[in-house]
């Protein structure tokens, strides 16, 4: 095994592990960066010096064009499993990925690629299924795609001027998408805009309609002036939707007296 | 001529277009006219021309040469429909980039690399996707479709790189070859939003401006299929593995599709949404393309790709322009749509014949050839048949169209052609006789300016007719590409000289995988580059 290849896939799933753990978007893009900038040279022999310089434009490129879209103080939701977690894993698949190599034939390419690139699945695995901020999925769909490249520098040969290029245009573009994303979930109110439009985002049953029938019937919250003078119950004017219909403590309250058959 | 020229010309018009975002009259006008040269560039690429660039090469062929330029064609008349229905921002430059990405990818004779620009070229909808100041859940829609791209694009490049080796020594050779083929072949169906793959395509049916849809969900994705068949048939089929459940797998996905999704864009509402599954439902087609292991689908399975990229678009482009004539998609709120623009409603029809076809017709023999090859034999007729039931869906539109006005088609604007008021006549003041001659010949050429400064506001005036006229020709454009003209079958037929291997003669003479064979024997096909100037099938 070439230690400095070792290195290099090290570093770079050490990077990917922060992508996806950092709660602070500033490291969520340097993890980012290391992933670009180290991924395309886990390979044997090393791309020619101008692949390694396209690459290291496009890497780059696609993390400014991020860092267009992740302005001011923002934060993604991280990882509920904390980093050590995720460096496990990371090791875990790295070592199978290692022990595979090849897939079952003779291989062409380095087994740290190959580690590499099952590692980088195993991280981008849970942002992209249960992500649910747009930066994070999009981490997760970056990951694997550097994922698939590097499994693919471990099976082949070291890819040639074109496919770096290619590459390279493809590292681009997922920048590109990601920052548009971004900036439109920000525009939304937020990076966890992936909720909008989701099964969160439809008409929720109001709770007093589920009270027990020996209570008496109360009619829907109205909204409007009439709130401020229903009494200290009512939410106050101008309070956020979300704490009426659910979500908050309010919420958690009357839960416990809806009737059985709704499920709560 | 090589399509260097064509992806150059792309690249740079479709940049431009997007960096002068900002005005819209000079994003279209460099979309516009990127467009136009694509048409000439693409007109000129000549069938057996390659170039090698890095290692990788570029090779046309006849059905490339064609997807080029009727992909230019529809483009311009799409960017056509859009300026004069919806002018939705950042469309024209996105169709310029993605057809571009398409063209790249099928060029690329290594499909380990075809797929990573294909890839690429889908994340260029991204943009349109979830444009800047959209709803909110823009981002959404864009984050799905992303997840989407990295799937597909994640499984297609691990599958090409797997078997892109000699396998001789491989002691489970078909489970292997079975992963890589399901994994490209799920990839193909994420790609085209596939039932059950559909829901981020749905997504971004209703979020995504009307005009791009076909390049998202058609054009793109059609060359990401392209890809897929010659891979499969120049590294899978080949080596006749016992690949039964696999093969299974994605018919059933193929055939669940194309008549889901009839069923689901006839109980649709929303017009794009029709569109979106109409498109499911003829990628359904494809999907089952892949399954058909056999020579004989080559060549109805790049009938069908070309016949239903052309066929969307139009549709697409149909559902644009009753949303910028009527302002609104949904189809109980344009009672009487037809009333007021006949044109589309004969444009509509020509969709529908295009669409639905009849036994003999080029694109239902390609439908029932695919179905046949992948499918058992009743079920094969039941999938051929599936697309007769797709008159309901184009029936619908048109009796809501026939119907009385309704308050949306009353206040929308209609085909009537109309001109702005002039300015009122000048009366004659001259005196003597030279005089008034004089007075009336400037009269007359201040007139004639006056009509010539009246040309932009008169286009504005008859935007309706004037995309109504784009469709028109896009549904005859589709119609003729269904019934074969334009070259398709010879297109469709021909094995290229460069780069793509063609069909196989039959089944392989390697090894099969399972034969006790030394590893020396194993598959002989590599993926070394190939030498532009041999025709012998050996590179992919």
């Amino acid at each position: 095994m070439n230690p400095a290849l070792a290195a290099i896939a090290a570093v770079t799933i050490a990077g990917a592990v922060l992508a996806v753990s950092a709660r602070d978007v500033q490291a969520t893009l340097l993890g980012l960066m290391v992933v670009l900038l180290g991924a395309p040279l886990i390979a044997d022999p090393w791309p020619d010096p101008l692949s390694i310089l396209v690459r290291i434009a496009a890497a780059l490129l696609a993390v400014r064009l991020i860092a267009i879209g992740l302005r001011g103080g923002l934060a993604t939701g991280g990882t509920r499993i904390g980093w050590p977690a995720e460096a496990l894993l990371a090791g875990a698949a790295a070592v199978i990925g290692y022990g595979s190599h090849g897939l079952g034939a003779a291989a062409f390419g380095p087994a740290v690629a190959q580690a590499t690139g099952f590692a980088l699945i195993v991280l981008a695995a849970a942002p992209l299924v249960a992500g649910r901020d747009a930066l994070r999925i999009s981490v997760g769909a970056l990951l694997l795609l550097v994922a698939a490249s590097s499994i693919r520098g471990g099976l082949d040969p070291t890819p040639g001027q074109a496919e770096q290029l290619v590459g390279s245009i493809l590292t681009i573009a997922i920048g590109g998408a990601i920052a548009v994303i971004t900036l439109a979930a920000r525009a939304a109110g937020g990076l966890d805009a992936i909720d909008e439009g989701g099964r969160d985002a439809l008409p929720r049953r109001v709770p007093d309609a589920h009270r027990p029938p020996d209570r008496p019937e109360r009619p829907v919250r109205p909204t409007g002036p009439r709130q401020t003078q229903a009494g200290p119950k009512c939410a106050p004017a101008g309070a956020p939707r979300a704490v009426e219909s659910g979500g908050g403590p309010s919420r958690a309250k009357r839960r416990p007296v809806r009737p059985p058959e709704d499920g709560s | 001529m090589t399509v260097v020229p064509f992806l150059i010309i792309a690249a740079v018009s479709g940049t431009a277009s997007l960096l002068a975002r900002g005005n819209r009259g000079w994003s279209t006008g460099f979309a516009v006219f990127g467009l136009a040269l694509m048409v000439g560039a693409s007109a000129s690429i000549g069938s057996s021309a390659a170039i090698r660039i890095g290692g990788a090469t570029l090779a046309a062929s006849e059905w490339l040469r064609l997807y080029a330029l009727l992909g230019s064609v529809v483009g311009l008349l799409l960017v056509a429909v859009d300026v004069s229905a919806m002018h939705e921002p950042d469309v024209p430059g996105i169709v310029v980039l993605g057809l571009g990405a398409a063209v790249l990818a099928l060029a690329l004779s290594d499909p380990r690399i075809a797929v990573v620009a294909a890839t690429a070229g889908g994340l260029a909808g991204v943009l349109v996707a979830a444009p800047l100041g959209a709803a909110a859940r823009a981002a959404s829609v864009g984050v799905r479709e992303l997840r989407a791209l990295a799937i597909a694009g994640g499984l297609a490049i691990v599958a090409t790189a797997w078997i892109a080796r000699p396998l001789g020594g491989l002691v489970a050779q078909p489970a292997v070859f079975g992963l890589a083929y399901l994994a490209f072949a799920i990839a193909v169906a994420i790609r085209f939003g596939a039932i059950p793959f559909h829901i981020w395509a749905a997504r971004v049916a209703d979020a995504a401006p009307g005009v791009a849809l076909p390049l998202l969900m058609a054009w793109g994705p059609a060359a990401f299929a392209a890809i897929a068949l010659v891979w499969i048939d120049q590294t899978v089929a080949p080596l006749a593995l016992p690949l039964g459940n696999e093969r299974a797998i994605v018919a059933s996905i193929g055939a669940v599709s194309v008549v889901l999704g009839i069923v689901a864009a006839w109980i649709q509402d929303d017009l794009e949404h029709v569109v979106g599954y109409t498109i499911a439902a003829d990628a359904g087609f494809v999907v089952l393309a892949l399954a058909g292991f056999d020579p004989a689908v080559w060549e109805p399975s790049r009938i069908w790709l070309l016949v239903f990229v052309v066929g969307r678009s139009a549709f697409a482009a149909w559902a644009v322009a009753i949303h910028g004539g009527f302002g609104t998609r949904r189809v109980p709120e344009l009672t009487g749509w037809a009333r007021r623009a006949p044109l589309l409603g004969l444009a509509l029809v020509i969709i529908a014949a295009a669409a639905v076809g009849w036994p003999g017709l080029i694109a239902w023999q390609a439908r029932s050839a695919i179905a046949h090859l992948a499918l058992p034999e009743a079920v094969a007729l039941a999938v051929t048949a599936a697309p007769i039931a797709s008159i309901a869906i184009y029936a619908r539109l048109l009796w809501v169209g026939i119907r009385p006005a309704g308050s949306a088609v009353g206040a929308g604007r209609g085909e009537r052609p109309g001109w702005p008021i002039p300015w009122p006549r000048r009366p004659i003041v001259g005196v003597g006789a030279v005089e008034r001659l004089l007075e009336r010949a400037a009269h007359l050429v201040g007139g004639l300016l006056d009509q010539l400064w009246a040309l932009p506001a008169a286009a504005r005036l008859n935007r309706v007719l004037l995309a109504s006229i784009a469709v028109l020709t896009l549904s005859g454009l589709a119609f003729a590409v269904a019934v074969g003209g334009l070259g398709v079958p010879q297109a469709a037929r021909a094995v290229p000289a460069v780069g793509e291997p063609g069909p196989q003669a039959g089944p392989s003479t390697l090894p099969s995988a399972s034969s006790p064979v030394g590893p020396s024997e194993s598959p002989g096909f590599t993926f070394q580059p190939v030498d532009p100037g041999s025709s012998a099938p050996g590179g992919s």
